[in-house]
């Protein structure tokens, strides 16, 4: 079926190369045997040109369902924290999400990323950045602006690997703590400047020097996971090191914090002075018996630590009935 | 309970109130040129390794070597409809290797394996030569490295092989290693065209 027609050459070339002699015989030597690709009807035997093998891109209503799935999450984390007043829920959430946003979406796009393709956008008229990267860059900052940080707390898979390993917290002073949170607008400067830097020599440190992407992978380079490792190791007795002084995002978010609508109390009706709160917050968060909203990460641990709640939740509540 | 709104409540609500709209308008702003999406994709007029004209010169790598996952989101892809489906694929073979007892360049080009040459019809095996044979990528061995792109280049071959990202293996950093990489700067990010 296929003989016959025209196949001008198998056997010229052969002959090419075997009369060059072999070590000298560069690929340009050789003379390819046809010209054009063979039609169907010159292969014969109805023979079918198969279709180039190609996987579709990431549908358009996977990345608008991870939106969602940003926006359902801060939600939910926000009514935890806020409302339920749940640890134990928020746990739940900042497991789903770090299962989700860490391994599945293996940690790309993340908000805090995407300061750097904002950045470039603003300053660099020919890069397009995609609406999704936009909605996951302000959706945590719109959240920040009423709720607190919602995102820290129980959505960011960063901050959730953080927390939790967070064994034995111990309280950084005050003042160590207030200067090295200074250190997130430094990298924050730094992250922007690299960003909006000519095409030929940007950089997107951020991502560059991501701790733990290079872990939810399960691949990457040994700086990445060298950090990483370190920073788990630190963080299980500092709390959310990267988030505290590292995270340029967290900057962001703690400054549009101190303005939200709502914020976590930890008392809201009567305490009991006891102070369990603070010495249970492993963030250092609560300055005389208030969250700072600040430094507050929405974690709901203060919440855990209260007597009071320990009573009146429905869960515990609920739990004691049992027991 | 205070149902008049106190100064500071006033005040709260209109600093969040700029807070939110200034968010809004660099939002707008941002978005003014945003697409639906933004995949990585390979310029084949731009990479070494399909660029015509490139002839003679070492075959770059980076998109298997540099890529964050452990086996690149590169691929190379044939495409059927220009492949010259030769008897001895400058791409499958590596033609500068000595003739086996079949005739045949005795090493193949592609450093895993990953092509595949299959007979189409029926094979004449006094005139082998005279027959057509398709050459197929698995997908799962290969990882980009673009010799077999290189080595079907005009005019050694017909250009039929390009180095393509697979959509559904990129993780789509935001700092791709590859386009940090490429020398030729063929890797960009780009509306995805489907």
């Amino acid at each position: 079926m296929t003989r016959g027609l025209s196949m001008p050459g198998g056997r010229s070339l052969l002959v090419v190369l075997l009369a060059c002699a072999a070590p000298a015989l560069g690929q340009y030597d050789y003379h390819r045997p046809v010209e054009a690709a063979p039609s169907e009807e010159d292969i014969g035997g109805g023979y079918v040109t198969p279709a180039v093998q190609r996987p579709p891109p990431r549908a358009q209503w996977r990345e608008a369902a991870d939106v969602a799935v940003l926006a359902a999450a801060l939600s939910l984390g926000a009514w935890l924290v806020l409302k339920r007043r749940s640890r134990n829920g928020l746990v739940a959430l900042t497991i789903g999400c770090l299962a989700y946003f860490g391994f599945y979406r293996q940690g790309c796009v993340c908000p805090i990323g995407a300061i750097q393709n904002v950045t470039v956008a603003l300053v660099d008229p020919h890069y397009a950045v995609s609406y999704f990267v936009v909605a996951i860059f302000f959706l945590p900052l719109l959240f920040a602006v009423l709720f607190g940080r919602a995102f820290c707390g129980g959505v960011c898979p960063l901050g959730a690997i953080q927390e939790l390993v967070v064994l034995r917290p111990l309280q950084v002073p005050r003042r160590v703590d207030k200067g090295l949170g200074w250190l997130r607008w430094v990298y924050l400067a730094l992250a922007i400047w690299f960003a909006a830097l000519p095409a030929v020599s940007r950089d997107f440190v951020i991502c560059r020097f991501d701790p733990f992407v290079g872990f939810f992978r399960f691949a990457g380079p040994l700086h990445m996971h060298l950090i990483g490792g370190g920073l788990l190791v630190l963080g299980l007795f500092v709390g959310r090191p990267y988030c505290r002084y590292v995270c340029p995002y967290g900057a962001l978010l703690s400054l549009l914090s101190r303005i939200s609508w709502r914020a976590v109390s930890v008392t809201p009706d009567k305490e009991l002075d006891c102070g369990l709160c603070a010495e249970g917050c492993p963030y250092g968060a609560i300055e005389g018996l208030r969250a700072v909203r600040s430094s507050c990460v929405s974690c709901a641990r203060c919440f855990d630590y209260c007597p009071r709640h320990r009573v009146h939740s429905p869960e515990r509540s609920a739990a004691s009935k049992v027991s | 309970m205070n149902e008049k709104p106190t100064r500071r409540d006033v005040l709260g609500h209109a600093v969040r109130g700029a807070a939110l709209m200034g968010m809004g308008g660099v939002a707008a702003y941002v978005s003014r040129r945003a697409g639906p999406e933004g995949a990585w994709r390979i310029d084949v007029e731009r990479c070494v390794n399909s660029r015509h004209g490139a002839v003679g010169v070492a075959v770059c790598d980076k998109c298997a070597t540099t890529c964050v996952l452990p086996l690149s989101a590169v691929r190379a892809v044939n495409d059927h409809a220009k492949c010259g489906r030769c008897y001895i694929c400058p791409a499958y073979f590596e033609i500068t290797s000595a003739i086996d007892e079949r005739g045949l360049p005795s090493q193949k080009l592609c450093p895993r394996d990953a092509i595949r040459r299959t007979p189409i019809g029926e094979v004449d095996p006094r005139d082998p030569a005279n027959n057509y044979y398709e050459y197929t990528i698995d997908e799962k061995l290969c990882n980009g490295c673009g010799k077999c792109v290189m080595g079907c280049k005009e005019p050694a071959g017909l250009s039929s092989i390009r180095l393509e990202v697979r959509y559904d293996l990129c993780v789509r950093c935001n700092r791709c290693a590859i386009a940090v990489a490429c020398p030729d700067e063929a890797y960009e990010r780009r509306p995805v065209q489907t």
